[in-house]
């Protein structure tokens, strides 16, 4: 099959299980702060947890090399805040503001404009000097077991190849240490009309899995998609040649026709447009905060925090830190402070 | 039911993004008084499924919750 055929359909199942799991990242590291609320941070965790076992059994079975994000370190710390402030401004993480588009979200659109035209311009576009004061990346020549993607004998920097251990001794103690958390971290009470942690959970990290069965090179990503489909939609092309639209780029068309489906079937689909015209500004601010977090980290929630942390690339933790604290400044500033 | 119930305060909060529903209707139900009622009109099926769930903690009590068009609902709070 087609890979961006491929792309499509894992899109739309992944539009699926967003709109009706409710699946915010944003939403998931505000909460457990703001109102002590840790539903979606729960279904997240159990997500990282099954892609964690997933990805590395997938790797042991030779269908895939795993394939973890280069550490650029400034890159992963200014960029992971950034990116965390932007999504609080935005009203949504990169998957969130992407699925939302599919509910009738006139802002969730703006933000996911500004956000995919900045990464675009980050990524090897006007703005990519960024990029060449962040530095270069640290890799490895360790590759234990055969796991990794490597280039030129490098490869990209994980817990287990850095140790230069078995990469199933990292996996198997960072699985079991988010199932002592979800087991023992005490679920906040919530109706829920859609899926609820646990199926969301499984089903989320069931898509990564098959995503990255799928396209082979990475799980699911969205910064790549949205700057694929604005860089090829409005380039000057030889149309002799195919159009170089990718995997990633129509998983997001995929996302947003998935969504779409889910809300109208379950009646949740309604254009909504906010009554002041200042939440305009917000969320473009918001979206260009994200695309310029994303574009120069090398990914966003999706690409570093549910498909990165399973791989335990050290880039991705770096990038789930600080953009836990970008967000968690950001509430603070706009809903918290006196 | 709660058709009987007059609300003291009105948020209408379609179209809004998410959180500022959540904090707006824990903002005002920390200044209202006690046995006060507040009406919330929201949009969005997350907001319906959180907020009930995020009032306990500033002392409101959900009194019901109504669907009044596609994906619309009114949630009334009482101020305990």
């Amino acid at each position: 099959m087609d890979p961006r055929l491929q792309g499509l359909l894992v899109g739309i199942l992944f539009g699926i299980v967003l709109q009706r799991g409710r699946i915010c990242f944003n939403s998931a590291i505000r909460d457990v702060k703001m109102t002590k609320d840790n539903y979606l941070m729960k279904l997240a965790l159990l997500a990282i947890l099954v892609e964690t076992i997933g990805f590395h059994l997938a790797a042991q079975l030779g269908w895939i090399k795993l394939n973890p994000k280069p550490l650029i370190p400034l890159a992963q710390i200014i960029g992971g805040f950034l990116f965390g402030m932007g999504m609080v401004l935005a009203g949504g993480c990169a998957s969130g503001v992407t699925y939302r588009i599919g509910e009738g979200y006139i802002t969730a659109f703006i933000a996911a404009v500004f956000y995919g035209i900045t990464a675009a311009a980050v990524k090897g576009g006007p703005l990519s000097f960024v990029n060449r004061w962040m530095g270069k990346p640290i890799t490895t020549t360790n590759n234990p077991g055969g796991f990794y993607a490597a280039k030129d004998g490098a490869v990209n920097l994980t817990l287990a190849n850095l140790l230069n251990i078995n990469p199933w001794i990292v996996a198997i103690i960072f699985a079991l240490l988010l199932l002592i958390v979800l087991v023992f971290w005490k679920t906040t009470e919530r109706k829920v009309s859609g899926l609820n942690w646990i199926t969301g959970g499984i089903a989320l990290g069931l898509v990564g899995v098959i995503a990255y069965l799928s396209q082979k090179t990475y799980p699911l990503g969205i910064t790549g998609g949205w700057v694929n489909l604005f860089r090829t939609t409005t380039a000057n092309l030889d149309l002799t040649q195919p159009i170089p639209y990718n995997w990633e780029g129509m998983e997001i068309v995929g996302i947003i026709i998935g969504a779409y489906l889910a809300a109208l079937f379950a009646k949740e689909f309604r254009l909504r447009v906010p009554k002041d015209p200042k939440t305009f500004v917000q969320v473009a601010v918001g979206g260009i905060l994200m695309g310029f977090g994303a574009g120069s980290a090398g990914g966003c929630n999706i690409g570093h925090i549910l498909s990165g942390l399973p791989h335990l690339a050290i880039s991705s933790i770096v990038f789930t830190i600080f953009a836990v604290l970008g967000n968690w400044f950001m509430v603070w500033y706009l809903f918290e402070r006196k | 039911m709660s058709n009987e119930v007059k609300p003291t305060y009105t948020l209408d909060e379609r179209g809004e993004v998410c959180p500022v529903p959540d904090v707006d209707t824990r903002r005002k139900l920390k200044e209202m008084k006690s046995g006060e009622i507040l009406e919330v009109l929201i949009d969005y099926a997350l907001s319906k499924e959180r907020i009930p769930a995020g009032v306990k903690e500033v002392g409101g009590e959900v009194i019901s919750i109504e669907e009044i068009g596609p994906s619309e609902w009114r949630i009334l709070i009482k101020k305990l």
